[in-house]
């Protein structure tokens, strides 16, 4: 039996312009790779059931791009894209990260495995690359100094006045 | 690996309150407890003018309230007004695990732990 990992992501925030996921899984670290990077996997999980992925293209190559489409309940699309920078299979991808309702905001993805006792760590890391993309962050999530500081002050404010009834 | 999350309109004007820093700096300087516009300007090194304006915005997304005692206007914080935007980043928390969790089921699927690979 492998243990229930669902729910298990760490999501950090190290800087301004930085968000850091890690997570298990428990597969050796080529399939998680393929699982990543190949469209006929990817349209299978990467849009929640009620979404449908209406464009999945992956040219996995230095300089090659990504595209991925989907369609949620509601109708809207939602289009990310990019180039990628470095491929080292199984281990890395770098890429470019746009999605096409922030214009301005770019960002590189970057994906690191490390697989111990059938165990595969994935970290990932996306990294706004300028103010552009944080001033477009900030416009349309109000994330502009991060979401750690953002948390832990929100955290704090709400222990401390304990008003939980809202 | 992250997409977009849909946030209230309503939420926006205390997103865009919060989002800067001196605002953010009143809010601390809150935490304590209720304090005088003078208090506050002492303890953060901003102008009398700059504490007023950003206690204007505050008040108007009704993240602080004031009150009159005698001749001094007093602020306190109303965190309450700030849940949105925690229910908003626990719902980015979410959809990110989601996606993880879809693909760890895929990948078991792969594995041969159920019928649908």
């Amino acid at each position: 039996m492998t243990p229930d990992r669902h729910g298990s992501a760490v999501i950090e925030f190290p800087s301004d312009l930085e968000i850091v996921t890690v997570r298990k899984f428990d597969a050796p670290i080529e399939l998680v790779f393929d699982v990543l990077t190949k469209p006929e996997h990817v349209s299978k999980w990467f849009a929640p059931f009620t979404d449908v992925v209406t464009e999945c293209s992956i040219d996995l190559r230095v300089g090659g791009k990504y595209h991925i489409v989907l369609v949620t309940e509601d109708g809207t699309e939602c289009s990310f894209r990019g180039t990628y920078l470095e491929v080292e299979p199984p281990i890395r991808t770098v890429a470019t990260w746009l999605f096409e309702g922030w214009p301005d905001a770019h960002a590189v993805d970057s994906v690191d495995l490390h697989e111990t006792d059938g165990v595969t760590t994935m970290t990932t890391k996306l990294a706004f690359r300028d103010q552009a993309g944080r001033d477009h962050m900030t416009k349309f999530d109000g994330q502009e100094d991060g979401f750690n500081k953002m948390e832990d002050y929100l955290r704090s404010l709400l222990e401390k006045k304990g008003s939980a009834s809202a | 690996m992250i997409g977009p999350v849909a946030r209230s309109p309503a939420t926006a004007d205390v997103f865009n309150a919060i989002a800067e820093a001196h605002r953010r700096e009143i809010l601390d300087a809150l935490i304590p407890g209720e304090k005088a516009v003078g208090t506050i300007v002492n303890d953060l090194s901003m102008s009398q003018p700059q504490v007023s304006k950003h206690l204007r915005v505050l008040s108007e997304v009704g993240l602080v309230s004031c009150r009159a005692e005698g001749r001094r206007r007093l602020y306190r914080l109303e965190p309450a007004r700030l849940r949105p935007m925690h229910e908003w980043l626990g719902k980015h928390e979410q959809a990110l695990n989601d996606r993880l969790d879809r693909m760890d089921d895929y990948l078991k699927r792969l594995q041969g732990g159920g019928d649908d690979a």
